[in-house]
């Protein structure tokens, strides 16, 4: 018989904004809620997710991509023009902008929580490459996208990483991790990582309040001197702390205008449906979800429920020291 | 407590033995990337760290792009204090009232109101609102790197950028906050370790005549227990007193108020 355990607490540990799942308050109004498991900063922490109706569902699967003014709890998204309604996304923030921790959706998990990245054996955390700290944005992914491993992508000749595509939220405020948001696609760069395609969206929250000055990448550059540039160094350096080489990029460097940045979406989108239609091969991807109901991977809730409870936990509570990753790394010497 | 330290090596009487008397004691006030605008209540009996207030608000200093909060562990050196009644003859300046200010550049980030000792390394001559306010840079003796870190150079040539991001740093932090750039003397270079010790020790000595009551330190608070010449010294059990008719620590901190996560761009148009 094999032992049953959920580490499930009433709260998480104090630790700074950022890192704490979104307030029970904020999310009594939000359509999707986290439900932690484990300490954060352990080899067994998970951030699960669930809809408004208390029911399991999986941020990679079952939440949409783009926002449905009418679907989304009646309450219309305020603050974008009428004509941008069509290009407003949800997000799913992995990452609070200036923390450390490489927190990421399970693709390989059934129901695919929010986890820590491991690498041999080990917690992952990005390192401080001077003069920043942590990532310098808000950080995740679009959910129903996927990067497909066994296709060349045009622009930059090379297969994708096997993940939703990715997004960095340049809006003032810091996330929470598991928060779902409303964003706004301003453009994107053409990161190559390790050479693996690994696309890389800017976007801001619509509810920044200076988000109705964003339209396009231009004004990026325009109100947030410096950000690209800040972005573009540091992708390209920061696995060289680890001791990996500089990444490259398409288009070298440049950061593409958003109607590019939704053509790239749209194809990510495509091979998503692929993976859950059962057409194309996902390798390890996991594909339950509880509401794509044409899936061959489609289960019900209470078969949702399960399998959230059947994940067993060692008793092992140990977890890193809170800033596991202080030092500066300094790049110019 | 003393403001000065000295770090030996090696035993006594051998040919390795050495005592570094460029160590001091350092007060940390603000962690390395927190905002919060921590300082030593210099009017209040017995100096505890409190917030600083402005306009009866409590005070943050804003992220400036492409930094985050504060770019060192930041605090003071003790027994230290820059005489707003002496003009400063590099800054033409007089002194702003406070302990002299310090930058530690080590990897750990230390906790508000830790004591460590530091080894000074160089320090800038900045003119805050008119006031002189020396900036010493140093780094924790207790830095795995520290062995490395002699005199200013060293900080160009391991940490590049780090002294250049300061001078940018102290030139604009007040501006989102709708104030001027600030100003250095000598061109914001940064002077050496032996121009850092002299500076200290004039500070130093500025401290010894407050404390002795050579000068008048109008609002500053001089009480002490340890300084037997200082005519402010007291008793352990009245500085006890002091501190038990305070309110009581409390459970749980206040959350930081949201828009001090805001990343200041300095906006081109």
């Amino acid at each position: 018989v094999s032992l049953l355990l959920r580490l499930r607490r009433p709260g998480p540990p104090p630790t700074c904004a950022g890192e704490r799942a979104p307030a029970r308050a904020a999310q009594r109004h939000a359509l999707y809620r986290t439900e932690e498991r484990g300490w954060p900063r352990s080899l067994v922490y998970r951030v699960f997710f669930k809809n408004v109706a208390g029911h399991y569902i999986s941020p990679f699967h079952d939440i949409p991509l783009k926002v449905d003014s009418k679907e989304e709890n009646g309450i219309p998204t305020k603050k974008a023009r009428n004509d941008e309604y069509e290009n407003l996304f949800n997000m799913v923030v992995e990452v609070p902008r200036w923390t450390n921790a490489k927190m990421e959706i399970a693709t390989e998990e059934p129901l695919n929580p929010i986890k820590q990245d491991v690498k041999n054996g080990k917690l992952r955390y990005a390192a401080n490459i001077f003069l920043h700290k942590g990532y310098i944005w808000n950080y995740g992914a679009l959910p129903q996208t996927w990067e497909d491993p066994h296709q060349k992508d045009k622009s930059t000749n090379c297969c994708g990483d096997n993940d939703p595509i990715d997004v960095c939220e340049i809006g003032s405020k810091v996330l929470s991790r598991g928060e779902v948001i409303h964003v706004k696609i301003l453009g994107i760069l053409g990161l190559i990582d390790e050479g693996e395609t690994d696309w890389k969206l800017i976007a801001i929250n619509v509810n920044d309040p200076e988000a109705s000055k964003f339209h396009d990448i231009g004004d990026v550059k325009k109100f947030k001197p410096g950000y690209l540039e800040a972005t573009l160094n540091w992708f390209r350096v920061y696995k060289v702390p680890e001791g990996k080489p500089e990444n490259q990029f398409a288009f070298n460097g440049e950061f593409k205008n958003k109607a590019f940045a939704l053509e790239v979406i749209k194809s990510t989108h495509e091979c998503w449906k692929a993976l859950l239609m059962k057409k194309c091969n996902g390798g390890a991807i996991n594909c339950t979800n509880v509401q794509v109901c044409d899936s061959p991977f489609h289960c019900t809730q209470d078969e949702a429920r399960s399998l959230v409870e059947s994940v067993s936990f060692s008793l092992n509570k140990e977890s890193d020291e809170e800033d596991a990753e202080q030092a500066w790394y300094f790049l110019g010497k | 407590m003393s403001g000065f330290s000295s770090e030996e090596r090696a035993a006594p009487f051998t040919l390795d033995y050495r005592v570094f008397l460029d160590v001091f004691h350092m007060v940390v006030e603000v962690p390395r990337w927190s905002n919060a605008k921590m300082e030593i209540a210099t009017k209040d009996p017995l100096n505890p760290i409190k917030q600083d207030v402005k306009k009866g608000k409590l005070r943050y200093v804003a992220n400036l792009f492409p930094y985050k909060g504060y770019i060192w562990n930041y605090g003071a050196i003790p027994q230290t204090w820059e005489d707003p009644g002496h003009n400063d003859k590099h800054t033409g300046c007089c002194g702003d009232n406070d302990p002299i200010d310090v930058c530690e550049i080590g990897s750990k980030v230390c906790a508000r109101g830790e004591i460590i000792r530091v080894k000074v390394l160089g320090i800038l001559a900045m003119i805050d609102e008119g006031e002189t306010d020396w900036k010493v840079i140093a780094i924790n003796a207790d830095d795995p790197d520290a062995a490395n870190y002699n005199d200013i150079h060293d900080v160009k040539r391991l940490k590049p950028g780090y002294l250049e991001a300061t001078v940018d740093w102290f030139r604009r932090y007040k501006v989102p906050d709708g104030k001027p750039e600030n100003e250095f003397a000598f061109n914001a270079e940064f002077k050496d370790k032996d121009f850092t010790m002299d500076i200290i020790k004039s500070t130093h000595d500025h401290w010894k005549a407050l404390v002795t009551k050579k000068t008048d330190g109008k609002g500053i608070s001089c009480m002490n227990t340890t300084v037997s010449e200082s005519p402010f010294k007291c008793d352990p059990d009245a500085a006890k007193a002091i501190v038990d008719a305070l309110p009581p620590p409390c459970e749980s901190a206040c959350t930081v108020p949201t828009d001090v996560d805001k990343w200041f761009h300095h906006q081109k148009n």
